[in-house]
């Protein structure tokens, strides 16, 4: 690994962890906060966005560790992002949105076992009050976790990749054509 | 505690969660609660009452949030599984500087870019947190609209979150030159300044909450 992306995994995990103040700021229920590891993965490949991922997973869990069991839903957004990348994903909003909402499929269907049987669905409050309406509307404890899962997280990841669209498109091809994958990522290669 | 080794504080605090998942409910999670409470308190030797009160008062959500989900049966068993958690990492923090883990890391070998991954992120959080409080202040004094539809609210999202990338990107190179110019290039080594001492009984310490944790495991399981 280069001394440059060995520079640009702390950055990424930083961005992870930061953009909550933008996201606070603004008021909308999202995290944001696995746009470093899908942006590293863009620009530097799969292994970087897994070492930020699991980084990000790492620092958070000293402020709550209640985090760190999470740390697989990183590492399958880094290997997704991988995906969309080699497939052009991130060339256009009209790909980046669709690709964006699978994964909140996908991450809601990993964080369920872990949120189910780790934390029996009591994680963070807006997820588990979401759980709690799952369980008022019928649903299983397991369908009420995944339910509390999914509203969380489809429409984050979708927003999620819409931003690292925009930021890729927004990077100057100068800055971009110092990481090895960025310019294939947005199909200026 | 403190003149313990790193690897050995980290071990204890890795171990104490392991263990309240693996012993049966409720008794033993409620025994390493005990136990990492008792780490967070004990006089002259611990972080003290100020760090516990944070542990407990992290935890305090997710008894509300089980109660809410399960009833008081539901809740006793996670909340203390997840109060050992929670408690265990609180004193971690409290009782291991960061500089003294790197140290340790860097004396038993790790390669140097394993150890800047770990202390650059902890320096890079708090200063890209701050910038983006920065942003926030700046951009609203502009007149940028953070409340509204959801679509004001998302063009207002791009507008904060945009420049924070964009800016933290561009100091990549430069971060890069100057760890070149420290010499730390992937796979060098580093002779520690002041390394931990490890003694040996630390070392069986280790292995045996790794190997005690492996046997009730592998017990629970049968």
């Amino acid at each position: 690994m280069s001394v440059r992306l060995l520079a640009l995994i702390p950055v990424a995990v930083a961005i992870n962890l930061a953009l909550s103040a933008a996201v606070d700021a603004v008021g909308l229920p999202l995290f944001l906060d696995t746009t470093g590891t899908i942006l590293t993965t863009a620009l530097a490949g799969p292994v970087v966005g897994i070492l930020t991922g699991v980084l990000t997973s790492t620092v958070n869990s000293l402020r709550n560790p209640t985090f760190w069991p999470f740390v697989a839903i990183q590492i399958i957004v880094a290997l997704y992002a991988w995906l969309a990348a080699r497939r052009g994903w991130f060339r256009s909003l009209r790909t980046a949105v669709p690709a964006g909402l699978v994964l909140g499929v996908i991450a809601s269907l990993t964080s369920t076992p872990i949120s189910y049987f780790i934390f029996k669905c009591a994680t963070t409050g807006g997820i588990a009050l979401t759980t709690k309406l799952g369980q008022l509307l019928g649903l299983s404890d397991l369908g009420s976790c995944f339910f509390g899962s999914f509203v969380s997280d489809f429409g984050d990841k979708a927003v999620t990749f819409a931003l690292v669209t925009t930021i890729l498109h927004a990077l100057p091809r100068r800055t971009a054509a110092r990481f090895p994958l960025a310019l294939r990522a947005v199909g200026r290669a | 505690m403190r003149f313990l080794h790193p690897f050995t504080l980290f071990t204890l605090a890795v171990a104490l969660p392991a263990l309240a998942w693996i012993l049966p409910a409720p008794w033993g999670a409620a025994g390493t609660f005990a136990v990492a409470m008792a780490l967070l308190l004990t006089p002259g030797a611990s972080p003290g009452w100020r760090v516990a009160r944070t542990a407990l008062l992290t935890a305090a959500p997710f008894w509300f949030f089980l109660y809410l989900l399960h009833g008081v049966g539901g809740m006793v068993p996670t909340g203390l599984r997840l109060s050992t958690m929670i408690a265990s990492f609180v004193w971690l923090v409290a009782i291991l500087p960061p500089a003294r883990l790197v140290e340790a890391m860097v004396a038993a070998g790790w390669p140097v870019s394993a150890a800047f991954l770990f202390s650059a992120t902890l320096q890079a959080v708090p200063a890209l947190r701050e910038r983006a409080q920065r942003l926030v202040d700046a951009q609203r004094c502009r007149g940028l609209a953070t409340r509204g539809g959801p679509l004001v609210r998302l063009a207002a999202l791009r507008a904060l979150a945009l420049p924070l990338v964009l800016s933290a990107l561009h100091e990549v190179d430069e971060r890069a030159l100057a760890l070149e110019t420290r010499g730390l290039v992937p796979g060098a080594r580093r002779t520690a300044l002041a390394p931990p001492p490890d003694h040996w009984s630390e070392r069986v310490l280790r292995w045996a909450l790794v190997l005690g944790c492996a046997a009730l495991f592998v017990w629970r399981v049968a």
